[in-house]
């Protein structure tokens, strides 16, 4: 039996029973999760016996549908059940208190399957349906509190900025498409020329609205608006990975520019994001700021040319940032709020959670032998080996030192302040979950030799690189835990509050042209509408006049030959006296003019 | 023409003459038949009248005036009974009251 079928369909089916079922939306989401996982574990076994399976279903005429699981995405798709699965049995506890859980679930596990079809697609029409569909579900979850005022928009920013960049693989697939002949994603690799740096390009744009890359990354920290599960699903494995995962997957095929490219789009990206978290005012919009920032990182190494690299800190940051949201969550049930200033000492009313935040923090900061560690080292090992060096490499090592400033930052602030104790419900699951998650966060760093030898691919270490990249972490830190932010900052802080809004940002250069736009096609349709409903009036018109032809003319003839027939009745009927003489008197007068007139006729002839 | 024709028209004329008058002056049922029948025998006498100055071979013309005699007294009994019908039903034979069945 091929694994790739229930990989897939088992979160889809447990939310098709869900649905059907309307109750146990926690436990089924569970199952559907853990079968999803044991299937990947299964692939992955699989790939590491050297076994690939593939699926090959009927699709369009001379494209069939692909699903293949190959190591790369045996385990992608292993990670993305795995982090889905522990972040469902946090939100088990984290949804306890609210009255939608069946929708919640539902719309959790067909995010799921969504992504397991995206990274088990092995063909560009799957992959593009399944984009869609991780799009469409986001939405959907974001916008999962949808009376709360601004989840709306935020939900609509989200879905548009990244459905606007959608736009660019869909013609970089078309490209590949029609350029290699097949929609298979491993023979369109093949391709080179213009074609490939074209659909790179293009390529680079959908994994920039994904991924929320500058100058795309603004709705990443407004879609913090969803439930804190959705933002940690959202932020690791799923829908802001897709544009990294697509990069990786599609990074044998870049040519050098436009590798170039990635690598200064996500160089700027963790830099520019990276300063916006260093002053965010609110926990979750800086863990969302975060996530921009690391996927930057991810893209210079795929811009360095070592995918691996990036794959191994998507790897580490889905787990660590995961932990990260999850923790913030419990803080947000224990305060009611993700705001610093409410947020202050809430670390110390949850010593565990706080130190399980701590150590993901520490991870993600890159401090040894937290996973992170092992992946920044790989990434700025890569940008140092790579012929761009002192840009990418320059580019990396801001980034990691911003990542220990903002996230001892954020571990200072928890940490300082009163406490106030409130009970939690749902605590001990939410717990598990972050247990779990942190487990990964600590130790997937042993896992990354066995991960290359997976790949058939090898690192070259590097001590500079461990050097530099510790060093990096540790002054970061230090930076954070002594420096307020806003000190940090200095003359940068409105700018980064703005989120490096230029001349207004998207709403002067995106959204007012848009809406002028808008407003043209509003008044064209308007006059079409106008045009329509003079049309429309004019019939009306016409028939009325019809109508009154019909009433007044026609009808108005007949009534009128009635009205005198009967008048003239009623007139005759008074000649009818019922006196017999008298009416014997006018018919002898009668009698004695047809006689007079007889003889005057007669007398004429 | 001959002098017993004229004769004879001028007697009908007369006759037809009363029998208007008294149709038209009387209100009593039974002197409006006697007029009606005062002009019916106008008639008559023209039909006979003519009959002998033009046909007098011809028996038809005699004929038709013992139908039409036939008929009149048929006539009389019909109008008789509605009168004797009016009068049981009303006591009076006055026509100036019978206008029941006016428009």
């Amino acid at each position: 039996m091929n694994l790739i079928i229930p990989a897939i369909l088992a979160p889809f089916s447990m939310m098709m029973l869900i649905l059907l079922l309307r109750r146990f939306p926690a436990a089924l989401a569970l199952m559907g999760a853990a079968i999803s996982l044991l299937a990947g574990i299964g692939l992955l076994s699989n790939a590491f016996n050297g076994m690939a399976g593939e699926l090959i279903l009927p699709g369009l005429p001379d494209m069939p549908l692909r699903l293949i699981a190959t190591p790369l995405t045996a385990l992608l798709a292993t990670l993305v059940a795995a982090i889905g699965g522990l972040v469902l049995v946090y939100a088990a506890g984290y949804m306890k208190q609210d009255s939608e859980k069946v929708r919640f679930f539902a719309t959790m596990l067909l995010f799921l399957s969504a992504m397991q079809t995206l990274v088990l697609a092995g063909d560009w029409i799957l992959l593009l349906a399944a984009w869609e569909l991780i799009g469409l579900s986001s939405y959907l979850l974001i916008g999962f509190w949808y009376r709360r005022p601004g989840v709306r928009s935020a939900a609509s920013r989200a879905f548009l900025t990244t459905r606007s960049a959608d736009l660019g693989l869909y013609i970089a697939a078309f490209i590949l498409i029609s350029h290699a002949g097949t929609n298979d994603i491993a023979t369109t690799l093949d391709s080179t020329g213009n074609a490939a740096i074209t659909a790179g390009l293009l390529l680079l744009v959908a994994a920039m609205g994904k991924s929320a890359q500058t100058p795309l990354h603004d709705w990443l920290q407004r879609a913090m608006a969803g439930p804190t599960p959705v933002s940690a699903l959202l932020h690791s494995a799923t829908l802001v990975a897709a544009g990294a995962i697509l990069l990786i997957r599609t990074a044998p095929m870049l040519p050098p520019q436009t590798l170039l490219v990635v690598g200064i789009v996500g160089g700027i990206t963790t830099v520019v994001t990276g300063l916006i978290a260093l002053g965010e005012r609110d926990l979750k919009r800086l863990l969302a700021a975060s996530t921009s920032s690391q996927y930057g990182l991810m893209l210079v190494a795929v811009g360095a040319g070592v995918p691996l690299a990036a794959l191994l800190h998507l790897i580490a940051h889905a787990a660590i940032k995961s932990s990260l949201f999850l923790g913030a969550g419990v803080f947000q049930h224990a305060r009611e709020s993700t705001a610093f200033a409410d947020l202050k000492g809430a670390g110390r009313d949850r010593p565990r959670i706080f130190v399980a935040f701590a150590l993901a923090a520490l991870a993600l900061a890159g401090i040894p032998p937290l996973s992170g560690f092992f992946s920044k080292d790989a990434i700025i090992a890569a940008s140092l080996s790579s012929p761009n060096a002192w840009v990418l490499a320059s580019f990396a090592l801001a980034g990691t030192l911003l990542t220990g400033a903002y996230m001892a930052r954020a571990l200072r602030i928890l940490w300082r302040g009163n406490r106030q104790h409130r009970h939690i419900p749902g605590l001990g699951w939410m717990t598990l979950g972050l247990t779990g998650l942190v487990t990964l966060a600590v130790i997937l760093g042993a896992t990354f030799p066995s991960i290359e030898v997976l790949l058939d691919q090898s690192l070259s270490g590097n001590p500079l690189a461990q050097l530099l990249g510790l060093s990096a972490a540790l002054i970061g830190l230090a930076l954070g835990r002594f420096i307020p932010g806003w000190r940090l900052l200095g003359p940068l802080l409105p700018w980064a509050r703005q989120g490096f809004a230029i001349a207004g940002s998207f709403d002067t250069w995106v959204v007012q042209p848009a809406y002028a736009i808008a407003r043209a096609c509003e008044q064209l349709e308007r006059g079409l509408y106008n045009g329509v409903l003079a049309v429309g009036r004019a019939g009306l018109a016409m028939s009325r006049a019809a109508r009154w032809g019909d009433e007044r003319g026609i009808d108005g003839l007949i009534f009128s030959l009635v009205r005198g027939v009967h008048e003239l009745g009623n007139r005759a009927r008074t000649l009818q006296s019922g006196l017999i003489h008298r009416e014997m008197a006018i018919m002898v007068a009668g009698t004695a003019l047809i006689f007079v007139a007889l003889l005057i006729g007669l007398s004429v002839y | 023409m001959s002098i017993e024709l004229l004769l004879a028209l001028i007697t009908g004329a007369a006759l037809f003459g009363i029998g208007v008058y008294g149709a038209l002056s009387q209100t009593n049922l039974v002197m409006i038949m006697m007029g009606v029948e005062l002009m019916l025998a106008w008639a008559m006498v023209n039909f006979v009248a003519f009959w002998r100055y033009l046909h007098p071979d011809n028996p038809a013309g005699q004929m038709f005036v013992l139908i039409i005699m036939t008929v009149m007294a048929i006539e009389m009994a019909v109008g008789f009974g509605v009168a004797i019908a009016r009068f049981r039903a009303r006591g009076s034979v006055e026509m100036e009251e019978a206008t029941e069945l006016k428009g």
